[in-house]
């Protein structure tokens, strides 16, 4: 019994759905995000197999290290950023109602510092490069880990106070049961969306890493394998964005199992992909003091207009 | 907070041409910025004097290739000037129609830049698709979409035919709906606004005093356009407005672009309709006698000046250019002091800068950083060397 | 002459406020003025002519007539050119700066230095401009004595003896 659970939590970890999964499945996100983009800007965009491609290359690229930077914690990064990634994954349900390890109160909150961890190794990252554009843009990662944190935390509470549960797989049961108040998270759900496209550091919370004014950002001095597993980090990030949100506001697995159920975290995970492509073309990079400003006065007070509704919703029930 | 000093070029993905800013950085602000140039210095006015009018005709042309009608324009009404020859109104009214399509398609580029500077990838895309409609009209009059070498000395080289004709009218009505698209994209959509407005501020005074000139310029409120206030060509036979704005910002000078845009759209229909019977050149003697002219001519980017003299031979005694950047750029060291990091591209991308065009004169190239000098002799033997190697000789040509 | 009446009162003007300052003030066309004047009233008469409307200089082009080296000022309303011809001997060449009344003009000034060899006094410090750091300081590429031949037989003969 023993032998077996631990094997299925190597293969869980590993292969499905773990590292293999997700990355094949974090580079199929990354380009039908690239795809989407490409046709909404009258583009051709790249063959499907290009993100593999590029990661492939990547990997047999030279990795050149500076000699200015601390090379041990340079190093190291982009593999924490990967396993805290799949650690958040492993928390999440996917294609059942139960999430694969510890389903218990609070993994919510789990989750949300687990997907944390990644943007700490970003500014790390920039900061252990020690050449000025990574030093700028680490700074911003930071600063901008201040602004959106707070109103994806306020958005997730919302759910969390009406399900009355910390759990994940219950939030999910308890909206899967009753679409009118899944329908009522809507505002929540757009504060989630605009967080997420912040935590994923994408257009028009690029920032970090704006390539006309600091170059590559914190990631500025990475190159071959490191940078390719920082690369590939970003997309976990996203599959595992995408599958928190469905998970919290989109009724989980909506009591299916087994293929129907991965059929249906398919099918939620690229909606919300769609949807954050949509962002990305739709709108200019804002400036750092604008996205701040944006985060703590626009979409904050939207997320605590969901909780208090949340609040009245419940003492009516 | 300590200060942090961020050097912008000559090697950055938000220049496309080599020069340096070095920006001393407080938190996120500028506190001071100095501008480095002369990466892109060519030689051109000294290999000016070693060449016939005609050769330098293609020499000039070649000084900027977004602009290579102006300079060339510049040039030929000096040499004309100067050999005091009358130059038929056809050639002029083809001029004008080249001048202003190189406009269009300065601006359109312009404003792809400047969405793609702040980060708007879409309105890139948008916009230098459709500037592919004005690029198709320029290879349907000329042959060549960037360099045209319309002008001759004492005309122009090709006619304009009424298919032509009718195909570029067709595309400019097609551009100016687009056009009006983007005005709303530019001065509605909140991103652009927040990221353009208050921006890059360039008061009337400032502007004044630091010699800026073109849309730069006109965004501050200054009204100078040379075709409007010393008519060259026959623009002072067509109807179009100065368009100016007193924003003083990058909005403004969106702004100012895409309404100039509007006003080229109009100029180029009126100049289609109007163009004159006649011949296209008239004959000008390969020597001038001694004569020392001066021109101005409104490039995209702004006044664009030649001063040329001429000693009785076929080569000109001295000829001085000077393009628009070089006048906008002491005016961007203004801009950025005291701005955000972020606005830097923008700002830097708002005066329209063409560095190819301000950095003349190297008179070698250079390969690396030693001193290897290779003459034209040299690079004509390097390229056949280098075919060779991949099995094609192209000495036996 | 009633068609160049503004040219008329430019000329007007300048002679009766400078006198000897000026001299040769040709109308040579519609909207071209030219005249010469000594180098030391060079910043007055941009001083004068700022007041009464020529806010703009369009560009400083250096010249090299032998024995004087020298500049020409475009100066201009918008609508008229005046053109400014300012000598300076080839032996000790120096022309005063004018970054004080047009501090645009500072480009052009650093070009003057580095192309001519003009001495611009007064000129504020800082890189050159517009040839590389390691071109030779006391080379003067737009004298008339410069040649290109030379300067590239030079070149091929350093780095031959250096790759030996």
């Amino acid at each position: 019994m023993h032998t077996d659970s631990l094997l299925a939590s190597a293969v869980y970890l590993i292969v499905f759905p773990g590292f293999i999964f997700l990355t094949a499945y974090g580079l199929f996100l990354q380009w039908v995000d690239r795809k989407l983009c490409a046709v909404m800007q009258n583009r051709v965009g790249p063959p499907w197999y290009q993100p593999t491609a590029d990661f492939i290359k990547l990997l047999a690229k030279e990795t050149i290290i500076p000699d200015a930077c601390d090379t041990a914690i340079f190093k190291v990064l982009p593999y924490f950023a990967i396993a805290a990634v799949i650690s958040a994954l492993m928390l999440i349900p996917l294609w059942k109602t139960e999430s694969l390890f510890a389903p218990f109160q609070g993994n919510m909150v789990v989750v949300v510092y687990l997907l944390t961890i990644p943007t700490v190794t970003f500014f790390l990252a920039g900061w252990s490069s020690a050449s000025p554009y990574s030093t700028v843009g680490s700074m911003r990662v930071l600063t901008q880990l201040f602004a959106y944190e707070v109103p994806l935390m306020l958005s997730l509470i919302g759910p969390a106070i009406l399900a009355g549960s910390w759990n994940l797989s219950e939030i999910s049961v308890f909206f899967a049961g009753r679409p009118a108040l899944m329908a009522a998270q809507l505002i929540g759900f757009l504060v989630a969306i605009l967080a997420l496209q912040g935590k994923l550091e994408r257009m028009p919370f690029d920032i970090p890493h704006a390539k006309n004014e600091i170059v590559g950002g914190q990631f500025t001095e990475y190159s071959g394998r490191l940078l390719a597993y920082f690369n590939l980090a970003v997309d976990m990030e996203l599959v595992v964005g995408a599958a928190l949100l469905s998970a919290v506001f989109l009724g989980g697995a909506w009591g299916l199992y087994g293929a129907a159920g991965l059929a249906l975290f398919l099918a939620k995970t690229l909606a919300v992909t769609f949807l954050l492509a949509l962002l990305k073309v739709l709108m200019a990079r804002l400036r750092i003091e604008q996205m701040v400003n944006f985060c703590w006065k626009i979409l904050a007070p939207m997320a605590m207009a969901q909780i208090l509704l949340d609040i009245v919703i419940k003492s009516r029930l | 907070m300590s200060k942090i000093t961020i050097p912008l070029g000559p090697q950055h993905p938000a220049l496309k041409e080599p020069e340096n800013f070095m920006l001393v950085l407080e938190g996120e602000q500028i506190e001071n910025a100095t501008i480095n140039l002369g990466y892109n210095h060519r030689g051109m006015e000294k290999a000016a004097e070693e060449r016939t009018f005609i050769q330098n005709m293609y020499l000039l042309e070649r000084v900027c290739g977004i602009c290579s009608h102006s300079h060339t324009t510049c040039y030929v009404t000096n040499v004309e000037e100067a050999a005091k020859a009358e130059v038929p109104e056809r050639a002029l009214a083809i001029r004008v129609l080249v001048g202003e399509l190189e406009r269009v398609h300065s601006h359109l580029l312009w404003l792809g830049v400047a969405a793609y500077e702040i980060g708007f990838e879409t309105l890139f895309m948008y916009t230098w698709r459709d500037r592919e409609q004005v690029l198709d009209c320029l290879e349907l009059l000329s042959g060549n979409r960037v360099h045209y070498s319309i002008n001759t000395i004492g005309g122009v080289r090709r006619d304009i035919t009424p298919e032509q004709k009718n195909e570029v009218l067709k595309r400019i009505n097609f551009l100016e709906e687009r056009t009006k698209y983007y005005i709303k994209v530019a001065t509605e959509e909140p991103t652009v606004r927040a990221r353009a407005a208050n921006v890059g501020k360039l008061p009337y005074e400032v502007a004044l005093e630091r010699g800026a000139v073109g849309p730069t310029a006109r965004a501050s409120g200054v009204k100078r356009d040379v075709r409007k206030d010393a008519p060259y060509l026959l623009y002072d036979k067509l109807d179009f407005n100065l368009i100016t704005h007193d924003s003083c910002d990058v909005f403004g000078r969106v702004v100012v672009r895409a309404l100039e845009l509007m006003e080229s759209y109009k100029l180029i229909k009126q100049v289609l309709n109007y163009l004159p019977e006649g011949p296209l050149t008239v004959k000008v003697p390969p020597r001038i006698a001694p004569a020392e002219v001066v021109n101005l001519y409104e490039a995209p980017r702004g006044e664009d000046i030649h001063y040329l003299k001429t000693n009785g031979t076929d080569k000109p005694e001295r000829l001085k250019v000077r393009a628009p950047t070089l006048a906008n750029l002491q005016s961007v060291t203004y801009m950025l002091e005291g701005g955000w990091l972020a606005d830097v591209p923008l700002v830097i991308a708002a005066i329209d800068p063409c560095m190819s065009c301000t950095d003349r004169a190297m008179v070698y190239d250079r390969k690396t950083d030693k001193t290897q000098v290779y003459d034209w002799e040299d690079l004509r033997r390097l390229g056949i060397e280098a075919y060779k190697r991949k099995g094609v000789d192209f000495s036996k040509f | 002459m009633s068609e160049f009446a503004k040219e008329e009162e430019l000329k007007k003007m300048l002679e009766n406020k400078f006198g000897a300052g000026v001299s040769a003030v040709d109308i040579r066309r519609a909207r071209r003025v030219w005249l010469e004047a000594a180098p030391e009233k060079l910043v007055e008469i941009l001083k004068f002519m700022k007041a009464a409307g020529y806010n703009h200089i369009s560009t400083i082009t250096g010249f090299d007539e032998g024995e004087n080296l020298g500049a020409f000022y475009h100066a201009t309303d918008n609508h008229i050119m005046a053109t400014i011809k300012v000598k300076t001997p080839l032996s000790s060449p120096k022309l005063p700066t004018i970054t004080g009344i047009f501090p645009g003009a500072i480009s052009y000034e650093r070009e003057l230095e580095d192309l001519f060899g003009i001495k611009i006094e007064g000129l504020a410090p800082g890189r050159r401009y517009p040839l590389s750091d390691d071109f030779p300081k006391d080379q003067y590429p737009l004298r008339k004595s410069w040649k290109t031949a030379d300067f590239q037989a030079a070149r091929k003969s350093a780095s031959a003896k250096e790759a030996k």
